[in-house]
């Protein structure tokens, strides 16, 4: 069977605005969750949020290209200029773009966009709505736009599935490369949903933390809204080593399932399917295994669940696993959540640093892991899984694995 | 039964799907097999008919009885009245 290679890496989020200063962060666990600052916070409880600052989008588009693209786009964008400059690949060579494709997850779509129209309609009274506003907001633009900058004209399309779009989303792409359906992919998940509208929402729910994120720790009192995107370049391995590609790592597998229970609480057994399903697409046995980049949100209900899953699938290796949610510093990215977290596997990977769960407290017993509470720890790794399980019922983990 | 707890007790009905007749003040909502999502929809139900807003932090849904959280409607409920006249 054909071996799938990483060979490109970007990403943006409230932690930097390219992989290396995102990796950076996680390795320091330094959290960029606050005050909101981009949006009016007066109606909103919830005041904090990792929200992506310092963003100027004139100094990425010009202001014809701007008007095309809501911000979860611009970040997909972003993302995958960063990556495929990594991997040095040239789409629009020969046949390459009709060998690529390009699969972009998000969880919302075009937020920003929606809200800003909605509230000219409904709020101003402003019966004209932008000209643009259907193009800005389907949840498929960010693929597109990718996929036009480069000149992929392979299989593109988006992948929604909520928290785990991501996730999804690369293990299409990875199956797509490994089954030779094409011979590259430009994948990843991007978001961008922090209005006010989407926060009043996400209030209401009462899943969200009013302080900062606190993964499986006892005083967790929720998630916290993050947004950016991470993409990828994937590629045939042989394909890759031939022509002396740096290969950041190995994609080794993927698991998916679906709870097909409640459509918010999350279950052990559809969470413990995907992580069993991802160790055997991957080949791993589970003793390969060093670190689980969990989804930990922070919720009463993840932690203990996702704790329990890992447990039963380890083993009594699950005691010699390290397991951390960075979501503990750059919030849940959503749709882009998986993608974020890839770069932390790939870092732990290729330096051997797990990066902490930040914020962390004290030790709940519901949660009974090494959570690498606050600060980073040097150990070699030889292989990851990285989790993400959405509202839905809807599971994916991806495996990676070091180079060989 | 006062006016707010019998629309407490008409809203947990409809949004849980429970008989009335099994809600008294001191079941909880787990006692009444209230799932957390139609829990945060009571929430909202209740929020929404009197326009008051019940504290974010640690509701304790499942372990509170209904009681409590008719007393704290109750109390928001007088609050915003005695305030009304001010902002009427």
């Amino acid at each position: 069977m054909r071996r799938v290679a990483i060979t490109g890496m970007g990403a943006i989020c409230a932690l930097g605005h390219d992989a290396s200063a995102t990796w950076t962060a996680m390795r320091e666990g330094r959290s960029a969750i606050g005050p909101i600052t981009n949006i009016p916070t007066e109606l909103l409880n919830i005041k904090v949020a990792a929200e992506v600052r310092g963003y100027d989008p004139l100094a990425h588009f010009d202001s014809k290209r701007l008007v095309l693209l809501d911000r979860v786009s611009q970040f997909a964008l972003i993302a995958a200029r960063e990556a495929v400059a990594q991997s040095g690949l040239d789409f629009r060579d020969d046949t390459r773009g009709e060998r690529t494709a390009c699969i972009i997850g998000t969880g919302i779509g075009g937020e920003n966009s929606h809200n800003e129209q909605s509230s000219r309609f409904y709020g101003d009274r402003n019966p004209r709505v932008h000209p643009l506003a259907i193009v800005r907001v389907m949840a498929n633009a960010p693929a597109c736009h990718v996929g036009m900058e480069f000149g992929l004209t392979g299989p593109s399309f988006a992948v929604v599935s909520a928290c785990a779009s991501a996730n999804h989303a690369m293990a299409q792409a990875f199956e797509m490369v490994r089954s030779g359906k094409v011979d590259f992919a430009v994948t990843g998940g991007t978001e961008a949903c922090i209005t006010v509208p989407t926060i009043k929402a996400w209030e209401a729910m009462r899943v969200t933390a009013d302080d900062t994120c606190r993964p499986f720790c006892r005083q967790r009192r929720g998630m916290v809204l993050g947004e950016g995107a991470g993409v990828f370049v994937l590629e045939e391995y042989e394909h890759a080593r031939a022509r002396g590609a740096t290969i950041l790592a190995e994609f080794s597998g993927a698991g998916m399932s679906a709870d097909a229970g409640d459509i918010v609480l999350p279950s052990e057994t559809g969470a413990a399917k995907a992580l069993a399903g991802a160790l055997a697409d991957a080949r791993l046995d589970a003793h390969d295994v060093d670190y689980i980049n969990a989804h930990g949100t922070g919720t009463p209900a993840n932690d203990p669940t996702e704790s329990k899953a890992i447990r039963r699938v380890f083993g009594a290796h699950a005691d010699a696993l390290c397991v951390s949610s960075t979501k503990s510093i750059h919030g849940h990215a959503l749709g882009a959540a998986g993608a974020i977290e890839l770069v932390a596997a790939i870092g732990a990977l290729r330096e051997g640093i797990i990066p902490p769960t930040a914020n962390f407290i004290d030790a709940d017993p519901e949660c009974d892991l090494d959570y690498v509470p606050n600060v980073a720890r040097e150990k070699p790794v030889r292989a990851v899984l990285s989790n993400s399980f959405a509202f839905g019922g809807l599971n994916a983990v991806v495996a990676i694995a070091r180079a060989t | 039964m006062s006016s707010v707890q019998e629309t407490i007790f008409a809203i947990i009905s409809k949004e849980a799907g429970v008989d009335l007749g099994k809600i008294s003040l001191d079941s909880t909502l787990k006692e009444l097999e209230i799932q957390s999502l139609d829990a945060v929809q009571i929430i909202f139900e209740i929020e929404d008919h009197y326009k008051i807003t019940l504290p974010d932090r640690d509701p304790n849904f499942d372990t509170e009885s209904v009681k409590g959280l008719v007393e704290a409607v109750e109390k928001l409920v007088a609050e915003k009245q005695s305030a009304a006249p001010a902002s009427a």
